[in-house]
């Protein structure tokens, strides 16, 4: 483990330390190595779930996330069982999550129970509210890895685009810093001389190539865990909806 | 070029929903690439762009004669400014201008603002109909005088095309 709260999603090493990565691969599961990257990027609205869910468990969250990781997500068959068609990764992710700690919790009381299951029951928060915590840090992760994929494209030597640097550059002080920094928007015309435009055909088409590439880059990140195109699709739009409910609502 | 610092893992950790749900927004709207205020200078700007790089996007053909088009009256045309106030401007050069500004205007993803494309379509038939007394559309009298006044109207045209629509009004009145 590499941190105490979270994973470095660009760590080479594995989230899961004790299993044994050769026995898995001669069993041949393509998909653990994806597995692994999805759970380490995703690894905060996991232990946010997790820990809104069962409040009293947060001091043993890292340690249920692992096992949970270990003994259910690498489990064969595991991932077969999401239907992943219909976009519902994420619901199938908390729902086996919960069941997980349920079940634990259940073995655990014959033992030394760290919280009774009548506490537990006290304790359980409207799911709708862990739910939406998973939800919206799940979009704020997946939305900051696709724009970490879309710099890192841009500023690639390897690619021979012209200009693309720039285009990361423009995308950068056009939308993302007015909007998440909260910095005024470069004035239009300090953008044609910052660079060189020659005329608004040829900005437009450079802001238009920047949404693009985050609009490929975002499907990207969906797809590897909406898997096919239809439901990467439906996906985003899902939680395109659902930040704006969020956002209607405050 | 100073390629400054953007965490996006912070940014996105510490964002709000409604920061979040504008940003969705202008992934959705394409065509909404500049801010109203922002209309103005990219009409200046449109007006100084050089002619040969926003109509080379024609046809090959057309892309090859656009250089000799611009050399009108030995005076290089180097600006849609420079096309508009040329005392004899080619007439074709003004009609691929007509095809360019119609083009973004009837796109849903223009590159264009549509006001900017606009205000370039009805320039170049004032411009034709002013310095070479000829019609480069089939629009009715009527249609156009609504089109030069609705250009007439827009608080960030500059003077000279101003002028251009004014007379171009007139012309239709006469």
């Amino acid at each position: 483990m590499q941190g105490k709260d979270k994973p470095s999603a660009n760590s080479a090493s594995s989230i899961f330390p004790r299993t044994d990565w050769h026995e898995l691969q001669q069993a041949g599961d393509a998909d653990i190595a994806r597995l692994d990257r999805l759970i380490r990027t995703y690894w905060t609205p996991l232990k946010i779930f997790l820990t809104a869910t069962f409040p009293n468990l947060r001091d043993q969250a890292e340690t249920l996330l692992q096992e949970f990781a270990e003994d259910k997500i690498l489990k064969k068959g595991w991932l077969q069982r999401a239907d992943r068609s219909r976009g519902k990764f994420r619901d199938f992710l908390k729902t086996s999550l919960r069941n997980f700690v349920l079940d634990r919790l259940s073995r655990a009381d014959v033992r030394k129970a760290p919280i009774s299951l009548e506490e537990l029951d006290r304790e359980w928060p409207a799911p709708a509210t862990a739910s939406e915590e998973f939800d919206l840090t799940w979009v704020k992760i997946a939305l900051a890895e696709t724009l970490r994929r879309m710099e890192a494209d841009c500023q690639d030597p390897a690619q021979d685009q012209p200009r693309r640097r720039q285009i990361w550059e423009m995308f950068r002080i056009r939308l993302l810093e007015p909007m998440f920094e909260d910095k005024p928007p470069v004035p239009y015309e300090e953008m044609v001389k910052r660079f060189d435009l020659k005329s608004p055909t040829d900005a437009s088409n450079m802001l238009l190539t920047a949404k693009r590439m985050f609009k490929a880059h975002l499907g990207r990140v969906v797809r590897e865990y909406a898997d096919q195109d239809a439901a990467a699709a439906l996906e985003i739009q899902e939680l395109e909806e659902f930040i704006a409910r969020l956002a209607a609502r405050k | 070029m100073d390629m400054a610092e953007f965490d996006s893992a912070k940014a996105l950790a510490k964002s709000e929903v409604r920061s979040l749900a504008a940003f969705l927004a202008e992934g959705a709207e394409p065509a909404r690439l500049w801010r109203p205020e922002e209309i103005a200078a990219v009409f200046h700007h449109q007006m100084a762009a050089p002619i040969l790089v926003d109509l080379a996007g024609f046809d090959p053909a057309t892309a090859r004669r656009l250089p000799r088009l611009a050399e009108a009256q030995a005076l290089v045309l180097k600006s849609f400014a420079d096309l508009f106030r040329h005392p004899l401007p080619p007439l074709e050069l003004l009609e691929l201008t007509k095809q360019f500004a119609k083009a973004n205007m009837d796109h849903p993803e223009s590159v264009l603002p549509g006001e900017v494309a606009s205000v370039l379509y009805y320039a170049s038939i004032a411009s034709a109909l002013v310095r070479l007394g000829r019609r480069i559309s089939r629009l009715a009298d009527a249609d156009l005088r609504r089109g030069f006044r609705w250009a007439l109207e827009r608080p960030w045209l500059d003077s000279e095309t101003r002028a251009l629509m004014e007379q171009a009004m007139q012309k239709l009145s006469a």
